[in-house]
């Protein structure tokens, strides 16, 4: 029968897993938005799932982003702080992939 | 017929699976990435088929381990044949590009074990299968596996959206996550080769061995090693453009957290099971990590009509291949104008579901056909309620 101690563990550790590294990601980028450096990435190439915005639509979009990063309640000293906290979850992420290529071979580990 | 013959015969069939089986799993790495506009989607399939090239040669522990199990053989048990083999694979193959044609992500694994046992109940009896390893070990699995990473993704993906949230307005630096859905995919890409090439691997190893070129419990040969990876690389560069389009945007529109909250998901969850030596479905597991990610995204909805669809692949994969399998094997048993037959009938009916094709073509091109409208994009919203009293509070 199936080995239902293994599938626990198994269960547990991808839960373990994915929510460290996503929530490390998640705090490292809102940590960047905080520190007055939001990440913008535009997408490669445009899918059905992204709406397209008209030129005027995305200049307005672009000031009141510029808007809301310039009213940065924090002092200089914290959003320093923020900016290394960031950079610290990034490279815990870094490590993260690290760890699975070390799990994926498995000369590595044998 | 010449045993040498029906070797290659079968290396043959072996390598056509192979590249099948890429094509048929490009999607699980990266289907999200794509939809999320991380990644162009050629340069998407070229970095899997790359990771899926230098997956194959990392490791010969599953092709060495494949047959384990489900068909008994050896001392006391069955002799299985070449003849099995090439009928099972037959099975395995037509099966495949069915549920390719129909956009459908199913497990190549399944396919391939359905068709191996089918044809051995026809051609050896009902006794070679050992059908509590086969449940234990390939049915329950499949039902387990999507339900349970469908959770650990929406968990995830709720963290990712509560972790970066905003007020209204201002900028949630969101697009990020198109950054670690690269590497996410990425880890996604490489373990399915060091796992998909080598069941080909063991496949073709196995023949060599039943047909006596091999010594008994030997790993697989330099060639056999190359010759799968490049299978497997050129068929993920192909792209099965139905499957991506399935995962990407049938089951549900799929956004940059998201989309890493789903990879991560998947990756962590293969990962983990396959270093406790659990193996699952790498397709089972994507598709359950997409579902749970549209899931836990406010406002997403998932179309349950196409998931059904999915889920009714997966319990068809096995005994439909099986069935395939066992009518290859019937004919085998007519010697060799039965193996003429089968290839025959196998090649027009590859044909066919080609040329059926034909008739709706899925490129790369449908999947952005709004390229060139403009340079910036908004993600459509999906309005959050704010509570009064926080309206005011300064979010850090």
């Amino acid at each position: 029968m199936i080995d239902w101690g293994a599938f626990f563990v198994v269960a547990g550790a991808s839960l373990l897993a994915s929510t460290v590294v996503v929530s490390l990601y998640s705090l490292g980028l809102r940590l960047l938005t905080s520190s007055g450096r939001a990440l913008v990435v535009d997408p490669a190439s445009f899918t059905g799932a992204i709406t397209v915005l008209t030129p005027k639509r995305a200049a307005k979009e672009a000031k009141r982003q510029r808007k809301s990063a310039t009213a940065n309640p924090l002092t200089v000293f914290q959003k320093r702080l923020a900016l290394v906290g960031a950079y610290a979850c990034f490279v815990l992420c870094v490590g993260a992939v690290l760890y699975g290529v070390y799990l994926i071979v498995p000369a590595l580990h044998r | 017929m010449d045993l040498t013959l029906i070797v290659a015969l079968v290396i043959a069939l072996s390598l056509v699976f192979d590249f099948t089986n890429g094509f048929h799993d490009t999607a699980n790495a990266m289907a999200t990435p794509i939809a999320t506009g991380a990644m162009r989607p050629k340069v998407a399939v070229g970095l899997a088929a790359v990771l899926n090239l230098v997956g194959a040669f990392l490791s010969t522990e599953v092709a060495k381990t494949v047959s384990g199990g489900i068909i008994r053989e050896g001392n006391g048990g069955v002799q299985i044949t070449p003849q099995i083999i090439f009928a099972g694979l037959i099975g395995a193959i037509v099966w495949n590009l069915i549920t390719w044609l129909r956009g459908l992500p199913s497990s190549s694994s399944h396919a391939l074990f359905g068709g191996l046992i089918g044809a051995a109940i026809i051609g050896i009896g009902v006794q070679s299968v050992d059908f509590s390893v086969v449940f234990a070990k390939v049915i329950l699995p499949a039902l387990i596996a999507p339900v349970t990473v469908g959770v650990v993704a929406l968990i995830a993906t709720r963290l990712a959206y509560f972790i970066t949230r905003r007020d209204a307005g201002k900028a949630d630096g969101r697009g990020g996550f198109r950054y670690a859905q690269i590497f996410s995919s990425s880890l996604v890409a490489l373990a399915h080769g060091t796992n998909d090439a080598q069941k080909t691997m063991g496949v073709i190893t196995l023949t060599l061995i039943a047909g006596g070129f091999q010594a008994v419990g030997s790993g697989p040969q330099w060639w056999v090693i190359c010759t799968c990876a490049l299978a497997i690389a050129i068929g993920t560069y192909t792209g099965g453009w139905r499957i991506i389009l399935t995962m990407g945007r049938g089951l549900t529109d799929v956004k940059p957290a998201q989309g890493f909250a789903a990879e991560t998901s998947t990756a962590a969850t293969i990962l983990a099971s396959s270093h406790l030596g659990f193996a699952l479905s790498t397709t089972q597991v994507a598709s359950g990590s997409v579902i749970g990610s549209g899931l836990g995204r406010r406002g997403a909805t998932v179309r349950w009509g196409m998931a059904g669809q999915i889920a009714l692949g997966w319990l068809l994969t096995l005994p439909a291949s099986a069935v395939m399998g066992a009518f290859a094997a019937g004919f085998t048993l007519l010697g060799p104008i039965g193996l003429v037959i089968d290839l025959v009938l196998g090649s027009v009916i590859v044909a066919l579901l080609f040329r059926q094709s034909r008739r709706t073509r899925i490129t790369h091109d449908n999947l952005h056909d709004i390229d060139d409208a403009a340079l910036v994009v908004n993600i459509k919203k999906t309005p959050r309620r704010i509570a009064r009293r926080d309206r005011k509070k300064v979010s850090l």
